[in-house]
């Protein structure tokens, strides 16, 4: 199918005068607040910004899990706002993984089902999704643990089960709420080792929403949300974090 | 595609095994309602069945032909000619499989009087053949005093029990009876009591006296005609094609419409048939508010299941599953648990029909004497009857509930918000 929309190198999420408001009138919630972002092929993005400043309903909102009151979501170039109910599944099964913050794993699958799951609707041969799945698996000290169900998983084998079901069917974009936020630290940095490493070999774009300063010294983009618009957005050296990050709202 | 409708189906599966106790309370009472709507429609057939044999064998047969006023008038000018009788057997005999044709036999029966020397009482008089109704006649078999006729039998005649009394026969005491001739002459026949019999009908037993078929043909001056043929098979579910086939042959030979009616019994006893259909239909009326209940309780668990899993469905959502998946996971998983417990319910309720009930119930226990109903009769031992139409009107209502029950916690499936689910822990 060939999408006018659609364009070869069209970055990988592009919101235009994003709106989210919740309620109306004197009690509306304006969630997202005219949001205009470019988020190219390949970057590994932070989210931060204090407790309900928008994230969450903005990476949704980029997701297509929920609908903008006003403005646009591009996807690889194509409308999500645009799409029906069952494109926009289709586009969040072939082009986006979502990684939340728990509780992401179906538990009556086993971890090799979980991660397969994208693949098996796909349609992927089993051999072909076997194989992929043990490879990750290995690569993300996984290994051995294919056959049990959620429930016998610590929170970070969990996670990075769920990494791995992001990932598996090479989408453009994966989209992780707070991921590292029920994580022991050397949990999260095994995490965010992997993710950086998916980041890098196969340049899968990831955005994520964070509170964790060891996240944003990793991201090489920082976008910090204040009531529901952008207040800074910023490049930087991976490793490095920048003082305003953590500024009380108002400072910067 | 094959292989995401797999998936769906596995999870739901995985999903009842998980709750595992909610999914056996849930089949638990399927399998009850079921089961018990199988039994007692079982009862309720087997007693049917009893109904129509005996109602049948009372004379009527599975298959009746008259003429075709005679129903309405009773008038002996309604009658089978002798030449047409001929042709009618000749039909029947042709056209019933063999094996299935258990009597054929004609008779007279016109009402009329009966007389003693004390008083007198209206009566339907049946001049029946004896040999050929030997073995099938239900009379026979109920003659609580003396006996029955037999063959060879001229002036002998068997009477109701009520009859008797009214009329204070005793075994050999004499009877005239009164009726229109063919000549629409008032004529009279006397005969001896040889026999008395008791059904539990009461209109049958007040009213009803049999005597020899040549006898009552020569009496009423009927030559060789006769009012009805009646025909016993050996197993009602032939009833309609016999009734088909003959009245095709008949129709051939031009007799069938204006001289001939062939009917079956649901026809020629529509107070019979149509008083086993409110039965029936009461205890479907009945068992369905039962299963209703049931319903209830399936749309319950089911919608427990969904709601407790909002999170997942919202999970579901986020992977690429899109609403019509997520509705049809939960379609399978209520619509498996209540086919499968529905089928162990039918099950049950054969087992119980044909295992532990197989030998019949009692029942005389409710109803103390005989049990009549629409001028038929039955034994207090039912023999439990699975009918195929049962077994199919009863998976019908088992795929109805299933698909009807987990449509609304399907469709609240569909309508979870993944935004909003994610929210929430469950
Ligand atoms: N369904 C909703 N109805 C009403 N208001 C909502 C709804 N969802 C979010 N909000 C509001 O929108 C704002 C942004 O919420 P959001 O969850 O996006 O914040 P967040 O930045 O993710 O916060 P946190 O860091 O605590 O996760 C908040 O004020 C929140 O109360
Ligand atoms: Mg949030």
């Amino acid at each position: 199918m060939s999408d006018e929309t659609q364009r070869p190198h069209a970055p990988a999420v592009e919101t235009r005068a994003l709106w989210k408001t919740f309620g109306q009138g004197e009690t509306a919630v304006h969630a997202v607040h005219d949001v205009s972002l470019t988020i190219g092929q390949g970057e590994f993005v932070a989210l931060c910004g204090p407790s309900g400043s928008g994230k969450t309903t903005l990476v949704n909102l980029i997701g297509g899990l929920t609908d903008p009151t006003r403005g646009e979501v591009r996807v690889d170039g194509r409308d999500v706002g645009a799409m029906s109910e069952p494109e926009r599944a289709q586009l969040r099964l072939e082009r986006i993984g979502f990684v939340f913050q728990a509780y992401n794993l179906l538990p009556v699958l086993t971890a090799m089902e979980n991660a397969e799951f994208p693949l098996m609707l796909r349609g992927v041969p089993k051999d072909e999704r076997r194989k992929a799945v043990s490879a990750l698996f290995r690569e993300i000290g996984l290994e051995g643990l294919e056959d049990r169900r959620p429930g016998a998983l610590s929170g970070g084998q969990q996670q990075r089960v769920a990494v791995a079901r992001a990932v598996l069917g090479a989408p453009a974009l994966v989209l992780a709420d707070e991921p590292t936020a029920n994580l022991d630290t050397q949990a999260s940095d095994a995490l965010l080792g992997i993710m950086e490493l998916l980041n890098q070999e196969r340049r899968v774009t990831f955005i994520f929403c964070t509170h964790d300063p060891r996240v944003m010294r990793r991201a090489r983009r920082i976008i910090r949300l204040v009531d529901g618009h952008v207040e800074r957005d910023a490049e930087k050296e991976s490793g490095s974090l920048p003082d305003w990050v953590l500024e009380p709202v108002g400072a910067g | 595609m094959m292989e995401r409708w797999l998936l769906i189906g596995r999870i739901a599966l995985r999903n009842l095994r998980r709750q595992l106790r909610r999914s056996l309370l849930t089949a638990s009472a399927m399998v009850l309602g079921v089961g018990l709507l199988m039994f007692v429609r079982a009862l309720e057939g087997g007693a049917h069945l009893m109904y129509v044999d005996t109602a049948t064998r009372m004379g009527t047969g599975h298959v009746s032909m008259e003429h075709p006023d005679y129903m309405g008038s009773q008038d002996l000018a309604d009658r089978i000619a002798a030449r047409d009788l001929a042709l009618l057997l000749e039909a029947v005999a042709t056209s019933v499989p063999p094996g299935e044709l258990v009597a054929l036999f004609p008779q007279v029966n016109v009402g009329g009087l009966a007389q003693s020397a004390t008083s007198s009482v209206p009566v339907r008089i049946s001049g029946v053949d004896p040999a050929l109704e030997s073995g099938v006649s239900f009379f026979a078999q109920q003659v609580v005093e003396g006996r029955y006729l037999e063959p060879g039998d001229r002036l002998e005649a068997v009477v109701g029990i009520g009859v008797a009394e009214r009329l204070r026969l005793e075994l050999g005491s004499r009877l005239v009876l009164m009726a229109a001739g063919a000549q629409g002459d008032l004529e009279s026949q006397l005969v001896l009591v040889t026999g008395i019999f008791r059904t539990g009908i009461p209109e049958v037993d007040r009213g009803v006296v049999h005597l020899p078929l040549p006898t009552a043909r020569e009496w009423l001056e009927l030559g060789g005609d006769v009012t009805s043929v009646s025909v016993i098979l050996a197993s009602d579910q032939r009833t309609g094609s016999v009734a088909e086939a003959v009245r095709g042959r008949l129709t051939e030979e031009g007799v069938a419409g204006d001289r001939l009616a062939v009917r079956p019994w649901w026809e020629a006893m529509p107070d019979l048939y149509a008083g086993l259909r409110a039965d029936a239909v009461q205890t479907y009326i009945m068992l369905l508010v039962l299963l209703a209940i049931v319903a209830l309780a399936v749309v319950n668990s089911i919608l427990m299941a969904v709601l407790n899993r909002t999170r997942e469905f919202g999970v579901l959502r986020a992977l690429g599953l899109n609403r019509r998946a997520v509705g049809a996971m939960v379609l399978v998983e209520g619509v498996f648990l209540t086919l499968a417990s529905g089928l162990v319910g039918m099950l049950l309720g054969l087992a119980l029909s044909m295992g532990v009930f197989g030998d019949g119930v009692d029942i005389s226990f409710i109803f103390g004497g005989e049990l009549a109903f629409a001028g038929s009769v039955m034994e207090p031992v039912i023999q439990p009857a699975v009918l195929a139409g049962d077994v199919v009107a009863i998976l019908t209502i088992v795929i109805a509930i299933g698909i009807l029950a987990t449509l609304y916690p399907a469709w609240h499936a569909t309508r979870i918000e993944p935004a909003e689910a994610m929210k929430t822990d469950e």
